[in-house]
């Protein structure tokens, strides 16, 4: 390793087990490298450490006071236990503390199920608190945006006042009052309006304090399963996972990468998922135009699209989405190819302003409001149209040759779609007007049923993976469009959707030499020499 | 009204305590300018304990509630008191004190005003004004009458105390007497609990005050209102 060449190290023991670690390595992070989960409510890897909450008390042999964990720099030689019988009275103690005036209200609470307080309680806190005074009450307040303030709840670890301080640069919300009058609040009625990224708060709140309306009272935490995912809403590609209840995506939540969006996500892109569980959905294929089509299974599809595809009436044009996955992209490339080649366009939406994290401004929300302009421009696609997304078809409705439409829905062209193509196959996922004069209609699944791939705005190749059931029987667009492929001549359809990736570097040299495995849950540069994972520091 | 530092009082020695508070030789200020008026002279006479007077310079000082902020000496200090300190989050609780001695207390439109005038987010001086008691979030009348209920206090006596301020006065706790002459609150320790119960009345303090006490005091007070 490099980096202890540079830096130097620090040895001691912790729990018994032996760590190394570059100096200045806190007791708390040195402990997570062996997996030792000291308990922490202030301490968040996004934001300073002001060592208020006392909950990461831990001993070290031989001082007189226990030490809070995170900001106590390891030393070499320290024997630390996080577990002996004097840090664990003592947090117990802190823990009494903080149920002193708390409600506990968990049957009611959002948080609950991913609470620290009840974590930390359950795994070593009192059966039975011992305070007979009257708990205080505040009540709840509403802080503007999504964000709803359950003033008994709070810890006051001022996670959410550093937030709004350090990363927002936005100093809005402070600790009002003293003692257990104390509460978090804004300038009086000033509230959290016009915060760009104030649904962070909501994220780093250990307890159900801070809550956000548009999921209030929606799920259960352990209800819900979490996949990696990349955010679609922008080409920043922020790293969320989905947060998913019997096949409805009930939230985002950054997923930390902290070369892309360290531990956060914008507003704009974390309150943009409702379209991942619209129910109009297009999920049989359907071969024939508008007045005759008829559903097919897919093996009858494929073969009837393709016995058209093998005689395809030049030129080929075809309209493909930057919201679409490089995997789609490339099996599209790959079709055009295979009917002799021709032009692929795609419309994206842009925005007027970016929008940078201050405090972090390599997150930014972006000019352009799709996940993939990159990885479509890579293969050759050409952005067409006007920045809503809107435009750029205009000659088209005379194209005789063969259309092929990927996932655009095509709204503001409607019927007046395609009626002269000789030939004109619509892939997507939800019924349009526009596909009425189409000769197929083949089922694809959304970015929130697949796995794949987006390129960022500044070429990082992220991997998402599938967190919805796909309807009926659509099937991702790599998977259709191979099929064609093949059935007219071309490779074998991939296995998987690593496979299709690795054949989408046939058309992309700055895709070539990445793999799945080296993309990882963090993602890599396109064409960068490609770290093995986990040597990434 | 006239400002307090427009007489000319005996009392005004030039300000030499660098020490205390940093004469940087860009103000030519007396003691009294500084610290405030009423400070000096004034409190043995009258009795009061000498360990509140530089604490609460403010609260003697005729107060207007929409009286422009730090304007001619005000100003002048408040200027001083940025001086004062290497940023301008130190001089904010010094700088909320000062307005609170020309307005008697700080509203929300005052800590928006300081605010502005400081540069500090009003969410923090918001935060800040909070968490002392002694600065008046709302408007109090010109005698504040703090009783301590805390341990020493409390022993001898220190409930019936308030209670007989509470009943004289005829207002409820932190509440305003008609005509805006008495507030009354409860405090914790004023360090003075050798001598229970210990009473606060704006600046000065009252020692062994006892409920039978209480009619001959404020009636006194009332006497020097008018
Ligand atoms: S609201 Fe949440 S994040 Fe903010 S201080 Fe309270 S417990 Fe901490
Ligand atoms: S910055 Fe872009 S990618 Fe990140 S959360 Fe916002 S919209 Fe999504
Ligand atoms: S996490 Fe260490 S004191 Fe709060
Ligand atoms: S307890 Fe009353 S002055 Fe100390």
């Amino acid at each position: 390793m490099s980096e202890s060449a540079t830096k130097p190290m620090v040895t001691a023991t912790l729990d018994g087990r032996t760590v190394t670690v570059p100096k200045g390595t806190t007791i708390l992070q040195a402990a997570e490298t062996v997996g030792v989960w000291v308990p922490h409510y202030c301490y968040h890897p996004g934001l300073s450490s002001p060592a208020q909450c006392r909950l990461c008390l831990v001993e070290v042999q031989g001082a007189p006071k226990l030490a809070p964990s995170c900001v106590t720099e390891l030393q070499e030689g320290q024997v630390v236990h996080t577990e002996s019988p004097k840090a664990k009275e003592m947090r117990q103690g802190v823990l009494e503390f903080y149920l002193a005036n708390h409600p506990l209200d968990c049957p009611v609470c959002d948080q609950s199920g991913e609470c620290k307080l009840q974590d930390y309680v359950h795994a070593e806190g009192r059966v039975h608190g011992r305070s007979r005074e009257p708990k205080r009450g505040f009540g709840r307040d509403d802080y503007g945006r999504d964000v709803l303030f359950y003033g008994d709840r709070c810890g006051r670890c001022t996670r959410c006042v550093r937030f709004m301080d350090e990363v927002a640069k936005d100093p809005r919300l402070t600790v009002v009052e003293r003692g257990n009058r104390s509460v978090i609040d804004t300038f009086f009625e000033e509230g959290l309006q016009g915060s760009a990224f104030a649904g962070n708060i909501v994220d780093i709140c250990p307890v159900g304090a801070l809550v956000s309306k548009d999921f209030l009272h929606k799920a259960r935490a352990w209800d819900l399963d979490h996949s990696p995912s990349v955010c679609p809403n922008c080409s920043q590609g922020c790293n969320i996972d989905l947060h998913v209840r019997d096949d409805v995506v009930q939230r985002l939540r950054p997923r930390a990468n902290l070369e892309v969006n360290h531990h956060w996500m914008c507003d704009y892109g974390r309150h943009r998922y409702e379209w991942m569980n619209r129910q109009d959905r297009i999920e049989v294929p359907v071969v024939g135009s508008s007045a005759d089509g008829v559903a097919l299974e897919w093996g009858l599809a494929l073969r009837q699209v393709a016995d058209r595809l093998a005689n395809a009436p030049q030129p080929v044009m075809a309209v493909a989405s930057a919201s679409s996955s490089n995997e789609d992209l490339g099996a599209l490339a790959h079709l055009v190819r295979a009917l002799g080649g021709g032009e692929i366009v795609f419309r994206s939406e842009r925005a007027e302003k970016e929008i940078p994290l201050p405090g972090f401004p390599t997150l930014t929300r972006r000019y352009d409001l799709v996940p993939n302009r990159m990885g479509a421009e890579i293969l050759g696609m050409t952005r067409v149209g006007k920045d809503d997304g809107t435009g750029g078809l205009e000659g088209w409705a005379a194209h005789r040759g063969t259309l092929l439409v990927l996932g655009d829905e095509l709204r503001d062209v409607g019927v007046d779609f395609g009626p002269s193509a000789g030939l004109y196959v619509y892939l997507g996922s939800y019924p349009t007007p526009a596909a009425s004069s189409a000769h197929a209609v083949l089922p694809v699944t959304t970015f929130a049923e697949g796995e794949g791939t987006f390129a960022n705005v500044e070429g990082r190749v992220q991997r998402f993976w599938p967190g919805v059931r796909p309807p009926g029987l659509a099937r991702p667009a790599w998977l259709v469009l191979a099929a064609l492929v093949e059935r007219l001549g071309g490779a074998a359809v991939p296995e998987s959707a690593e496979a299709a990736f690795l054949r989408v570097a046939e058309l992309a040299p700055e895709l070539q030499g990445l793999t799945y495995e080296a993309i990882g849950t963090q993602g890599a540069l396109l064409n960068e020499p490609v770290a093995l994972p986990g040597s990434r520091s | 009204m006239s400002s307090p530092l427009d007489s000319a009082r005996p009392s005004e020695i030039p300000f030499r305590n660098p020490g205390w508070a940093g004469n940087t030789g860009q103000f030519e200020l007396t003691e009294a300018e500084v610290r405030g008026d009423e400070y000096i002279g004034a409190r043995a006479l009258d009795g009061g304990h000498p360990s509140g007077a530089p604490a609460f310079p403010f609260m003697l000082v005729e107060r207007n509630p929409d009286a422009p902020l730090f304007e001619g000496p005000y100003k002048t200090r408040f200027e001083k008191i940025l001086t004062r300190y290497p940023d301008v989050q130190g001089a904010l609780i010094p700088v909320l004190a000062l307005a609170q001695e020309v307005r008697g207390h700080v509203s929300p439109s005052t800590l928006q005003e300081i605010a502005q005038l400081t540069g500090i987010p009003e969410a923090e001086v918001r935060g800040v004004a909070s968490f002392y008691t002694m600065l008046n979030k709302r408007p109090v009348g010109r005698f504040l009458i703090q009783v301590c209920t805390n341990i020493s206090c409390n022993l001898c006596g220190g409930d019936e105390v308030l209670h007989a301020f509470l009943e004289y006065t005829g207002t409820e706790l932190g509440e305003t007497s008609e005509g805006g002459v008495f507030t009354v609150t409860e405090v914790e320790c004023l360090a003075a609990c050798g001598f229970p119960t210990a009473v606060q009345i704006n600046s000065r303090y009252y020692e062994n005050v006892t409920p039978a006490g209480v009619p001959a005091l404020l009636d006194r007070l009332r006497t020097e209102a008018r």
